[in-house]
């Protein structure tokens, strides 16, 4: 089996891609208008919505970038996920039951939508539709990299690809998202999310096993190694240091519930109360996936100290180096497909709603009514948007090599920042007001881009994002309660009781 | 806790941006943030952990303490203000002291292996790594306990239900489906 570990872990990826478009031919019978376009008419149950809600969650950041974080800075980034449980927590409490009866009751396709609703205010529909487009473009990018990598990683291994370009690679695996996301639309996408998320899990829990014997003494002698060699990597605030660790718990914790792929996925389920349930399963999903982040990342950081590979070319390499390394052929088929699955659930997800920004929300706040044919419009931005954020991909990974992961990360911290303020206290406080929404916003969108394009080193590993988050929130408080109180509409204020 | 818990939220968040503030102004340490691992490429390394938190080590600490506060109360929030029972109160102020508690035993062991250079292994961890690792993890587990078996009590009981199927119902039967047009539904 070992002689055909390319072609095994080939097939792997090629049947499961086979399977993204089967469902998005299966997804597009089932699509009719706008609505089941983006929000799959609200009528999917628990099991699905967990599912897609944890594998759209752990992207490739997790799965490419989160090793490689691991293996370079060590338990700095565990962060990001032990925050996991309180994370989905602020979700699941303070955004899926008011988010999910605003979209019943006001017939809400998108998360701009129910803002406008919420704060009575086309100005806020906007300016998160134009902040969705703008991370969208950072993160979509970010995982259409990731996916060329891993492919260019696969195929290069095999005679027949051995030349294969990372132009070409992006150009295949996007043509695959594409085509199921165009046809389909969120159906295909929270389908095909299922089937990821399965694969996401067992992929997981296998490679903690697998990690766990490299060495004789299991993951107790992998860290004594780590610790031997620099102990501040594997103790709690790792080679980062405390603010870097504790800027990620703020951003990841806090963030999640302001990540509009995510809540726009808890507008989609049949019945409000599904939520007791949906809540527990995407907690267990994402933590049995993200075994894999830290396993691995733990493994190789100690496996090139203690000598018994080579060091990597770069800290990315992590996941791939240790699946042709330390894995069965099989097992290396699994994660590989486990690999595109957690890319892909995540791109179809920004696609989604940055198609429902551009051609849904950004023409209704400007000229105040929806434009003719959504759907067939929907379709056409999906492919524009794909390629254009293929091509920010190629120009982000040929002009500046930095980590796949940090170029995730900022795309993740813009939407903490600036959207958790506005649906998450929005949702549950009546005294937020339009001037506290725009403040947050702006703020948030300046500070980040700011000092990412600045270039600004914060002292003692303090992110842009933290700051961004920590002003924003501030802002978004002190300018709601010195401004007047809004009258909301009617069935707003009552399901704010609620 | 009724109107006055979006002023403690506030509270908290002015004193996470002061601290945040000091921290930024505090004495810079050298390689606070890590430096390149000096023999293999692309690992950093943390080097004197001691060194790194002399100007910041409190204000760090303090500065967790508030975000865990925050995480409870953003909680508490999300609960509406009718439910927001004493029996709920309870519930999350014991979450608040067991994340603080784990927070305490992740600091101390940290701060005694800085001073001793011993440590105890836990699950294939260093003792304070592991309590970063499943503590910080676990800390949050009483909330999906509190949301899950507490969801008819506290966050969508019977009533709640009852009374959005109204809503839902009037605003059918008043020809509300604005296509989200918010002047119609004023």
């Amino acid at each position: 089996m070992e002689a055909y570990r390319q072609e095994i872990i080939l097939g792997a990826v090629a049947l499961y891609m086979v399977f993204c478009v089967i469902t998005g031919l299966w997804a597009m019978r089932r699509t009719s208008d706008a609505s089941d376009f983006f929000v799959a008419g609200r009528g999917l149950g628990p099991i699905v919505i967990s599912l897609a809600l944890f594998s759209s969650t752990l992207s490739g950041f997790g799965f490419v970038g989160g090793p490689g974080l691991v293996y370079s800075i060590g338990v700095s980034s565990f962060w990001m996920i032990t925050i996991s449980t309180a994370g989905y927590a602020l979700g699941f409490f303070m955004v899926s039951k008011r988010i999910r009866m605003i979209a019943e009751l006001r017939n809400c396709i998108s998360l701009p939508d129910v803002l406008a609703a919420r704060y009575g205010s086309e100005a806020v529909r906007l300016l998160v539709a134009i902040t969705i487009v703008l991370g969208v473009m950072g993160y979509l990018a970010t995982q259409i990299l990731a996916m060329a990598v891993v492919m260019q990683a696969i195929l290069s291994g095999t005679a027949m690809f051995a030349d294969i370009g990372l132009v070409a690679c992006v150009a295949i695996s996007s043509t695959v998202l594409i085509f199921y996301c165009v046809t389909g639309g969120i159906i295909a996408s929270v389908y095909t999310d299922v089937v990821q998320g399965g694969i996401m899990m067992v992929a997981g829990v296998l490679i903690l096993l697998t990690a766990m014997s490299v060495f004789d003494g299991g993951m107790t002698e992998a860290t004594s190694i780590i610790l031997k060699d620099d102990s501040e990597a594997i103790m709690p605030w790792g080679s980062a240091g405390i603010m870097a660790s504790l800027g990620w718990f703020f951003v990841f914790g806090l963030g999640l519930a302001g990540q509009p792929h995510l809540v726009t996925k808890m507008m989609m389920n049949r019945n409000i109360s599904d939520n007791r349930h949906i809540f527990p399963l995407s907690v267990m999903g994402y933590v049995l996936a993200a075994l894999l982040w830290v396993s691995i990342g733990i493994i190789m950081r100690a496996t090139v100290i203690d000598g018994v590979i080579p060091p990597l070319g770069l800290p990315d390499d992590a996941a791939s180096v240790f699946l042709s390394v330390f894995t069965s052929p099989l097992l290396a088929g699994i994660v590989f497909a486990g690999l595109f699955a957690a890319i892909m659930s995540t791109s179809d997800a920004f696609l989604n709603i940055g198609t429902a920004a551009i051609i849904h929300d950004i023409p209704k706040a400007i000229w105040g009514k929806n434009i003719e044919n959504e759907l067939m419009w929907a379709r056409i931005v999906t492919v524009i948007l794909a390629i254009v954020a293929a091509l920010f991909a190629l120009y982000s990974y040929y002009a500046d090599a930095t980590l796949v992961a940090l170029l995730g990360a900022f795309g993740w911290a813009t939407f903490a920042a600036s959207l958790f303020p506005v649906v998450a206290l929005g949702l549950n406080w009546k005294g937020a007001t339009v001037p506290g929404a725009v403040a947050a916003i702006v703020s948030a969108l300046i500070i980040n881009f700011g000092v990412q394009l600045a270039g600004i080193a914060l002292p003692y590993g303090v992110s842009g994002g933290l700051l961004s988050f920590v002003v924003s929130l501030f802002l978004f408080l002190s300018v709601s309660l010195i401004t007047k109180p809004p009258v909301l509409d009617r069935d707003i204020d009552r399901v704010m009781d609620i | 806790m009724g109107r006055q818990l979006i002023y403690v939220i506030a509270a908290i968040c002015a004193a996470m941006t002061i601290i945040l503030f000091l921290i930024l102004t505090a004495e810079p340490v050298a390689n606070a943030g890590g430096s390149a691992h000096p023999i293999f490429a692309g690992m950093r390394i943390g080097g004197d952990g001691l060194a790194r938190l002399e100007h910041i080590g409190s204000l760090g600490y303090a500065f967790q303490a508030l975000l865990l506060s925050l995480i409870v109360a953003f909680a508490t929030l999300g609960v509406s203000e009718k439910h927001r029972t004493p029996r709920l109160r309870a519930y999350m102020i014991a979450t608040l002291i067991f994340s603080l508690f784990i927070l305490w035993q992740m600091v101390s062991s940290h701060l005694s292996f800085i001073a001793t250079g011993e440590t105890t292994y836990f699950m294939g961890f260093p003792a304070p790594t592991a309590w970063a690792m499943y503590g910080v993890w676990l800390g949050g587990i009483p909330l999906v306990l509190i949301y899950t078996l507490g969801f008819r009590q506290f966050i969508y009981t019977d009533e709640d239900q009852a009374e959005f199927e109204k809503l839902v119902a009037k605003s059918a039967a008043e020809g509300q489906e604005t296509n989200n047009n918010p002047e119609e539904a004023r």
